[in-house]
């Protein structure tokens, strides 16, 4: 393959020699050094193909052999350049096709951002962007060493940076303190809470009211019971466990985040309520398309969605152009169509109200159903006034209640006990 | 195409010479190189590589007579073709059905 694209651009001639000795003339050429191939017998004569350089170098051996050479076709790029010389304006095109890629391979044309979990590409190219990195800039610009230290600085949790250019690519690669995640942080045993922290005391307390029928505490000290009816805001769980003495008096206290699964019996309200009349659109056979292109803050645009019905939809679509992943360039694509329509009012049918506020229904106790609420009693009801049609009622159910909040401290024997070891 | 072949007394000589020999192979050089000996490279029967020759004798798409130092060597076949030919190497591609010495 090589070898046929150098022979194609040195050039090669197809030749076929006649004569009495042709194989003295093969013999003379290759002592000569002159290159051939596809050497063929054609009745009688050979044809075979020689560099362009050899070619010159033939006139004595001819005479010598006494052989008759023709031509037979001229092949490879000086031949090409040659029949199409006359052509400027495709050497123009070639030429400039050449210096296009020159110039432009010193310009970055994409920003590659690898590693990044937590931070979105955008949210980097728009602190590059602030920092004067762009796509577009010349590559000759790029300070890598002062795009390390920005990010570095701006953002603590990236603990290393790699910026290197590659071709006309600008490849930026982060590493994330994973430590550091939301994610991560709640796994994090509560030992330290043990030694000093106070600080990390969570009470679960009641977040609606509630009958409690079920409580199942791991982590803290119960403070109601099955049965007992609370209100919202009430503490469930403490997360202060005191620490007793013989006598039964409380000597300090052990700081937990208090953990339960607690079930309480309480009353949803359900409402819903639907119109009984509604639109129709009866769309008309007319459309209206418009294109459009915006280049900067100019605006070239084709057809118009403009029109005098009362009453139209309009729908749009609008595309950047991107050069690869994230070089955006100001040239937007922009299609509207516009779409007349009638409206007629009309009125839903009492089977039709029906179903759609079962439906509607069905997707909330669903949903409920996903929360781990369980359904006891059901009273709603779907009631069809003059304007509206209505579901109300009320849903007993058994749900998880319990949300965290941090405790509130009783301290003062605590310090006591402390300042008696102490001493 | 006898301006290519050496007299023949000379080339007797070369070949029944036993002290060129016995030289080459006293001085473990290659037979190739010493004694200017042809390579043969046949692959399958299509394909043939000849090195160490002095030049082609006749060339047609049935037979192919080539002139080496230590004799001649006739190949025939069909559809024989010279994929190229320089000073020192020579390839050729077709069906080959045999391939003889002559002296």
């Amino acid at each position: 393959m090589l070898l046929k694209i150098i022979r194609y651009i040195k050039g090669y001639i197809r030749i076929r020699i006649t004569g009495y000795s042709t194989e003295r003339f093969l013999n003379a050429c290759s002592h000569k050094g002159i290159l051939m191939w596809g050497l063929e017998p054609v009745n009688r004569a050979y044809e075979m193909n020689i560099e362009t350089r050899g070619f010159r170098q033939l006139k004595p051996i001819i005479r010598k052999t006494g052989t008759k050479v023709v031509i037979v076709g001229r092949f490879g790029l000086p031949f090409f350049l040659h029949k199409y010389r006359r052509r400027k304006l495709f050497f123009a095109g070639a030429f400039l096709c050449v210096a296009l890629v020159f110039l432009m391979s010193r310009y970055i044309w994409n920003i590659d951002i690898q590693g990044n979990h937590s931070y979105t590409d955008d949210t980097l190219l728009r602190f590059l962007e602030s920092t004067e990195v762009v796509n577009g800039m010349r590559v000759s610009e790029v300070d890598c060493a002062r795009i390390v230290k920005d990010i570095r600085k701006e953002y603590n949790d990236i603990i290393w940076v790699s910026a290197s250019i590659r071709g006309t690519r600008l490849i930026i690669q982060v590493k994330e303190n994973e430590d550091s995640l939301p994610a991560m942080d709640e796994t994090v045993p509560e030992e330290p809470a043990e030694e000093n922290g106070a600080g990390k005391a969570m009470d679960i307390v009641a977040d609606q009211d509630c009958t409690i029928t079920r409580i199942v505490p791991r982590n803290g000290i119960p403070m109601v019971q099955e049965g007992q009816e609370v209100k919202a805001g009430e503490i469930l769980v403490s997360g202060q466990v005191p620490v007793l003495d013989d006598a039964g008096t409380v000597t300090a206290y052990q700081y937990y985040e208090a953990d339960a699964d607690i079930q309480g019996r309480t009353i949803l309200e359900y409402q819903d309520a639907v119109d009984l009349t509604y639109e129709e659109k009866e769309y008309i056979n007319v459309e209206k398309i418009e294109y459009s292109l915006k280049i900067g803050d100019y605006y070239l645009r084709f057809g118009s969605i403009e029109n005098s019905y009362d009453a139209w939809e309009m729908n749009g679509y609008e595309k950047q152009l991107c050069i690869g992943e994230n070089f955006y360039l100001p040239v937007t694509y922009e299609r509207r169509t516009a779409r007349p329509y009638r409206s007629t009012e009309k009125k839903y049918s009492k089977k039709e109200l029906q179903k759609i506020l079962s439906a509607s229904f069905q997707r909330y106790c669903k949903d409920l159903d996903k929360k781990g609420v369980e359904i006891i009693e059901n009273n709603v009801k779907i009631y069809t006034g003059s304007e509206k049609a209505e579901a109300k009622g009320r849903l007993t159910v058994l749900m998880p209640v319990g949300a965290p909040a941090q405790s509130q401290l009783s301290e003062i024997p605590v310090i006591e006990e402390q300042e008696e070891t102490g001493e | 195409m006898a301006f290519f072949m050496r007299p023949k007394r000379q080339r007797q000589e070369e070949e029944s010479h036993p002290f060129r020999n016995k030289i080459a192979e006293l001085s473990e050089l290659p037979k190739d190189v010493a004694l200017g000996m042809p390579i043969l490279t046949v692959t399958g029967q299509m394909e043939l590589c000849l090195e160490n020759y002095r030049g082609i004798l006749e060339y047609t798409d049935s037979l192919v007579r080539i002139q080496t130092r230590t004799g001649q060597i006739r190949i025939n076949g069909q559809k024989l073709q010279v994929v190229y030919y320089t000073n020192d190497e020579m390839k050729m591609t077709g069906q080959i059905t045999s391939i003889e010495y002559q002296h």
